[in-house]
């Protein structure tokens, strides 16, 4: 995914105070880290702060960045997760507490994804269509728990493998797998839900 | 979720398998194995089924645009500079910008908010009083609405409001002492200044033409309440320069 030595030296300037250096850094990661953001945290705003959050921290933490232990985009990816798990403990949206087996399925009823999206009775064109289909799965995507949510982010949207998931995330490939599957799931059932409602 | 052992396969070992199923990474004996608790299993079976379609759904997004801007805020608040190369002409080919420009900017900026509420319909109404006020201050200090028009004072709006409420607005001012107060001092004042005048220009609708009596004497004879009316409705479109003293009679009939 990236030229250890390539990033590695691009760090080292960086730490020597080299402007040019760090912005390259924020050119290369601003696109991944601002996506994140957005498919967790659901609105652009919030994904444009957390998105500068993200590389403020860096820039602090940069020399901690060891690339012996893995991959910059690893270590990137993991301040990005923590940072946007902080925020939502922070604005007590966080439902880190629900268990697994729990599920989300209380919270699921709440609010109907049909109304959410746009009237789909009558169907515009082809671009417009995919436009909703697109907001209607990334409002699909915010009603999983949060370790669901992240884990196929990670996954499906950022093509991380399982080892660098489970990297970041701080817990074994098996768990990561496991919540890969339950976060799909969770989202087809959703989905299917919202589409039979409205079809 | 129950645990299905006929097949040679648990639940759990299923669950662990089912990722590399989709990515198409299982074969042979594992792979066999996988697909008989698939059809044996009723919980895994759908399981299967939603992680695919989740992952479809899934794969179907596409990356959003980070917003315009974006890199420029964080190299701003992480460096403190804002990149150069990110600026699109350089900062020497940008044209200077003078102080007085600068304050100029500085102070559109500052009024925008006030203008936005000035616009409302209570704030116009307020406004149109104000400006109605200062109407009748400047007909009898000589200046002319028309002038007053060319400076646009008069949005459309205020305009609207303004005749709409005008008869009010009469009606106000006749309750007010002060206005009498200054009124009458004006009155005073414009005295001392037409006598070098030549004969103030005839009443243009004059009917009770019959004497020549002195302005002064004759104006005593009107009541404050006339005069008050008769200042109101200068701003109309007449100033006082059009209103010798002397032709107030014919100048009641606007009220
Ligand atoms: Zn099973």
């Amino acid at each position: 995914m990236e030229d250890v030595q390539v990033v590695a030296m691009l760090v080292r300037r960086c730490i020597a105070g080299d402007a040019a250096a760090w912005e390259e850094i924020v050119q290369t990661y601003n696109r991944r880290i601002y996506n994140i953001c957005y498919r967790f945290a659901g609105s652009g705003d919030d994904a444009e702060d957390l998105t500068q959050e993200v590389f403020i921290k860096m820039y602090r933490t940069l020399p901690s960045y060891d690339h012996t232990k893995g991959a910059f985009v690893t270590w990137v990816t993991t301040i990005t997760r923590n940072l946007l798990v902080d925020h939502f403990r922070k604005t007590k949206q966080d439902r880190m507490t629900d268990s697994i087996d729990a599920g989300t399925s209380e919270h699921e009823d709440a609010q109907p994804l049909s109304e959410q999206i746009q009237d789909h009775s009558a169907p515009p064109d082809a671009h417009v269509r995919s436009r909703e289909v697109g907001e209607t799965v990334h409002a699909a995507l915010g009603k999983l728990s949060p370790e669901l949510r992240e884990a196929v982010i990670l996954r499906d949207l950022q093509d991380m493998d399982y080892r660098e998931i489970a990297t970041v995330l701080k817990v074994p490939e098996g768990t990561v797998k496991s919540r890969i599957n339950r976060g799909r799931a969770e989202l087809a059932r959703l989905l299917q839900r919202t589409y039979r409602q409205v079809m | 979720m129950p645990e299905q052992t006929s097949s040679g396969m648990q639940c759990h070992e299923f669950d662990g398998l089912l990722t590399d199923a989709l990515d198409g990474l299982l074969s042979g004996a594992k792979l066999d194995r996988f697909q008989a608790h698939f059809r044996a299993c009723p919980a895994c079976g759908p399981l299967f089924a939603e992680a695919e379609a989740g992952r479809n759904w899934l794969k179907g997004l596409t990356e959003v645009e980070p917003p315009a801007g974006l890199v420029e805020n964080i190299l701003a608040s992480t460096t403190g500079i804002a990149s150069d190369r990110l600026r699109a002409p350089a900062p020497s080919t940008q044209p200077r910008v003078s102080w007085l420009e600068k304050v100029q900017a500085w102070f559109s900026g500052a009024m925008q908010p006030i203008w936005g509420t000035v616009r409302q319909p209570r704030f116009a109404m307020s406004f149109g009083m104000a400006f109605f006020s200062l109407s009748v201050a400047l007909s009898v200090a000589g200046v002319k609405p028309s002038d007053l028009r060319q400076i646009s004072l008069r949005p459309a709006a205020l305009r609207h409001t303004y005749y709409s409420t005008q008869a009010r607005v009469v009606r106000y001012y006749e309750n007010i002492r002060f206005v009498y107060e200054v009124e009458s001092r004006v009155r005073g004042i414009k005295r001392n200044l037409t006598p070098a005048e030549p004969a103030p220009a005839k009443p243009k609708d004059r009917k009770n033409d019959t004497s020549k009596e002195p302005e002064q004497k004759q104006e005593r004879n009107y009541s404050q309440t006339e005069n008050q009316l008769i200042l109101a409705c200068a701003p109309l479109g007449l100033s006082v320069n059009d209103l010798p003293v002397v032709s107030v009679t014919t100048y009641r009939r606007f009220v």
